[in-house]
């Protein structure tokens, strides 16, 4: 049965000792001086580079093998190489966040016992997508192979793909209406299914039996094991060309190096101090089907982030006054807020490629207890974790973008990510067979703006820095809807001297099926979870869902009339409703209804980045051409950015820069007149305060906030100079 | 060692430069001398003396003032101690209502103005808007950025204040 390793430490006491020589002398493992990258830089850097492109080769090889368009189209995927004890040494392209959450993996095999029971052995499979081991949501699916060399445990190789579904309470990936884990669908729990390079057969008749749609997690099974067989026969090939000590040594020194490049760099792009910022997230759920009473049907969530960099280069955030986890699925383990933290950093400071575990090691979160950040009971799901997370880590970008503006690397500031709303959807697929699918097109939302110029449209998403939408045809080839419409959203990017990027609209006829399930969600409602920096306006969020029941778009084809192919800009009428009959529904929140069928007409939108900078800066030449080209209104223009705009003899529009200069003049006189002192402003609106004159879910946010945090109730207290304990929590000991 | 002209810093920071030269400054290792030439270039662009020690935002900055240091508008309106949240010396405009959110998004979906308020912070002597917060009617106005000056300019900077 015990199968140990042949080193002369086992792995859990090794890892011990590792995290003892980290906390006595500051370095990883001990590692205080780079030996061997000082006796040899260059073999040093071609190594390095060596294992990046075993990384970056094994995942297009992969990719290839996948049958899931989320793999294969859009590239939700990453694999890594760590060390015995779990920490990354090398990774691809990719979904980056995993990098670290499969290194939790991987330390929580070693400390749970792994060696004795199921025992570790060349040529075992392990995989996981429990967030409490290591993972951000049910759907992210991770395998680790062991490395061996001369009989002696010598690494891990590791793969991750997003599944397209899950087999929870509502089909797709992201499994909407799960309230607590019992309802995510298919969990697997640091389990071992596979030997001998081999997935067990009995492992894949379970996926088959308790998934909607089996062949995109099966086939990505097998992408991963490939990749992981592929990295790990060229780390043994190199180790047989390196030798075994020099591999154990420098694999430690890669990490050691990544933690002090990523101080240095923090030390070179910002200023350290304290950074503040915050940001909320909506639900609204009041009758809609499906959900127990297990909590509140609508809430209103705030997150604050304080960062602090050191002068040693140190990055600390703290979600120190943030609410409790809850009945819902945007539940976030502390491995998902890592996983947010190194895939936001690899971005930001880590653009050459080499980066590891070293640089999230340069970092610190704290997460309290019993928050959505770090719940205090592992049954919570997180199944759509990111509807919190990518608005948490939006605030980090622009913390970490204030410092760039500070030290004057405004090229690297960037409003950041917003949030992507999903569409998961199963039930009949036009080929008559079960079927479900998370529609992955939500990959490439608008980004943020940038302090030098407007935010990319349709191209950014924070969890996958290879944003792509995805072509509309294999989309076609994968669900029972076929385009009628993706259209850029005027107006969807946060307004500023530099607009945020633009968000797209997808319009659908359902085709071919009577029974298609449709859910959403990562979308806030009635908050934007996004904001804008240095005078941006954050950007408007996808809050309601549009949907024509048996409407006569068939008719309309046949005699050739006009059909609607996007909402239009009037939202108070949309174009579904201009131009198709049928029954019209408009919904605020989760889209989760009864089945559609053939005949049907869906529409979802995704959301565009916050804007940077005063309106009334923006070039109006480019706003003409934004005009002209349907990322801008009109009406916008000369009313959120005071431009003026006359028509050229071909009807374009083109900027009067002389009426526009007036007009700015006038605007920014409105602006003065209407604007009162903060101070004046503040001693109003304290009598709200202390009435509580809010609305329920606001009131229940401050009373949560207070109740978990003393901090957040002395900052509250001492704004307003009331008792806010008092105030929200009355009755309550002081 | 990456460097670039004071023109070319300029252009960067003005948003001129031509794409594929600011793409060419993104990708390139930095520059370590960034800062003081930055500081020059936005030391041409105000139109006052005071020695400018850290930009906050896009026209804020922290000055010595004398014996003061000071957040400064481009303009020269001074918001006080640089210790201090500058907002609090702001001026202010509120969109809580349908009519006033719906005039900066006029095709989109709003906030329910009873879940959230937008937040204008505004020079009180020209008009310029430095900041917008989004926030839950009756959330504390934020204190943004408090940076260690001593620190940056001793530790990381290698020079006195």
């Amino acid at each position: 049965m015990l199968d140990k390793p042949a080193s002369a430490l086992r792995i859990r006491e090794r890892l011990i000792e590792s995290e003892r020589l980290m906390e006595e002398t500051g370095c990883y493992d001990g590692i205080t001086e780079l030996q061997l990258r000082n006796q040899d830089p260059l073999k040093f850097e071609t190594l390095h580079t060596k294992l990046r492109a075993y990384c970056v080769s094994a995942r297009e090889m992969a990719r290839r093998i996948s049958a899931s368009p989320g793999v294969r189209e859009v590239g939700e995927m990453v694999v890594a190489i760590y060390t015995p004890e779990g920490d990354a040494i090398a990774l691809s392209n990719g979904i980056m966040v995993h990098v670290h959450t499969m290194s939790r993996f991987i330390k929580w095999m070693i400390r749970n016992g792994y060696e004795e029971n199921p025992c570790i052995r060349d040529g075992d499979i392990f995989a996981n997508n429990d967030a409490f081991i290591g993972t951000v949501q049910v759907p992210d699916v991770m395998d680790v192979v062991p490395i061996f060399h001369s009989g002696r445990l010598v690494g891990w190789a590791g793969a991750v793909c997003h599944e397209l579904e899950a087999g929870g309470i509502t089909p797709g990936g992201d499994v909407a209406l799960a309230q607590e884990r019992f309802t995510e669908g298919l969990f697997v729990c640091a389990e071992k299914v596979g030997e001998n390079d081999e997935i067990r057969r009995d492992y894949v008749i379970r996926c088959e039996r308790n998934l909607r749609m089996p062949i995109y997690w099966v086939l990505d099974e097998k992408a991963k094991v490939a990749s992981c067989i592929d990295m790990r026969e060229s780390v043994k090939a190199l180790i047989d060309e390196i030798g075994l000590d020099y591999w154990m040594q420098v694999s430690k020194e890669f990490i050691e190096e990544g933690r002090r490049a990523q101080l240095a760099r923090t030390r070179q792009l910002t200023v350290p101090g304290i950074y503040r910022g915050h940001t909320f997230y909506g639900h609204v759920t009041k009758g809609k089907p499906g959900y127990q009473p297990l909590g509140d049907p609508d809430w209103l969530y705030n997150i604050p982030i304080e960062m602090e960099i050191t002068t040693d280069g140190k990055i600390i955030m703290d979600f120190e006054g943030t609410q409790p986890w809850g009945y819902h699925s945007m539940n976030c383990t502390p491995a998902g807020m890592d996983g947010g933290m190194f895939v936001t950093l690899t971005q930001h400071m880590n653009f050459e490629g080499l980066v590891n575990d070293g640089a999230w090691m340069a970092t610190e979160l704290k997460l309290p207890h019993g928050t959505w950040t770090n719940p205090d009971n592992e049954m919570v799901a997180t199944a759509t974790s990111w509807a919190l997370l990518l608005p948490a880590y939006g605030v980090f970008q622009r913390l970490l973008s204030r410092a760039f503006v500070g030290r004057g690397f405004v090229e690297e500031a960037f409003v950041g990510q917003v949030n992507s709303p999903m569409i998961e959807m199963g039930g009949t697929s036009q080929y008559g067979k079960l079927f479900g699918m998370a529609h992955f097109e939500c990959a490439a939302a608008g980004s943020g703006a940038l302090a030098i110029k407007d935010g990319l449209d349709t191209a950014y998403v924070g969890w996958n820095p290879e944003s792509d939408m995805g072509n509309i045809e294999i989309w076609e080839q994968n669900m029972p809807m076929v385009y009628i419409g993706r259209s850029i959203v005027a107006n969807s990017g946060g307004a500023g001297k530099y607009r945020g990027g633009c968000s797209f609209v997808s319009t659908w006829l359902v085709s071919k099926t009577d029974h298609l399930r449709l859910v959403t969600s990562e979308h806030s409602s009635r908050v934007f979870d996004n904001g804008g920096m240095c005078g941006g306006y954050p950007a408007p969020t996808c809050q309601k869902h549009r949907a024509v029941r048996d409407s006569n778009i068939f008719e309309l084809a046949e005699k050739r009339a006009p059909l609607a192919h996007h909402t239009g800009t009037n939202p108070h009428r949309s174009e579904l409703e201009l131009r198709l009959q049928g029954e019209h529904v408009t919904m605020e929140g989760p889209y989760i209804t009864a089945p559609h069928k053939t005949g049907d007409v869906f529409t979802h939108s995704y959301n565009g980045g916050g804007g940077y900078g005063d309106v009334l800066e923006r070039d109006p030449i480019k706003t003409a051409a934004d005009v002209e080209n349907g990322y801008l209104t009109r009406e916008a223009a000369e009313g959120i950015f005071g431009i003026m705009l006359d028509e050229d003899e071909d009807g374009y529009p083109v900027a009067n820069l002389e009426t526009t200069k007036r007009h700015r003049a006038e605007m920014r006189a409105r602006r003065l007149a209407k604007a009162r002192p903060v101070s004046e402003w503040i001693a109003a609106e304290r009598g709200r305060v202390e009435k509580a004159d809010f609305a329920p879910e606001v009131k229940k946010m401050y009373a949560s906030a207070i109740k978990l945090s003393s901090h957040f109730t002395r900052e509250f207290s001492d704004f307003w100079n009331v008792d806010a304990k008092s105030i929200f929590m009355p009755g309550a000991k002081p | 060692m990456t460097s670039y002209s004071k023109e070319v810093i300029a252009d960067l920071v003005a948003g001129t430069l031509p794409w594929p030269q600011t793409r060419r400054v993104m990708s390139a290792y930095k520059d370590d001398d960034r800062f003081f030439k930055y500081v020059a270039v936005l030391q041409d662009r105000v139109g006052w003396k005071d020695p400018i020690l850290l930009p906050v935002s896009d026209h804020l900055f922290i000055c010595q003032s004398g014996d003061e240091r000071v957040t400064r508008c481009e303009c020269g309106h001074s918001f006080g101690d640089y210790r201090k949240n500058w907002k609090l010396k702001a001026s202010i405009i509120v969109r809580n209502t349908e009519e006033t959110l719906r005039e900066i998004y006029p095709n989109s979906d709003i906030p329910d103005p009873q879940w959230m308020e937008i937040r204008e912070f505004i020079c009180p002597q020209c008009g310029t808007m430095h900041e917008v917060e989004a926030a839950a009617p009756g959330y504390p106005i934020v204190h943004d950025f408090q940076p260690d000056l001593e620190g940056f300019y001793r530790e990381w900077l290698g020079k006195p204040l």
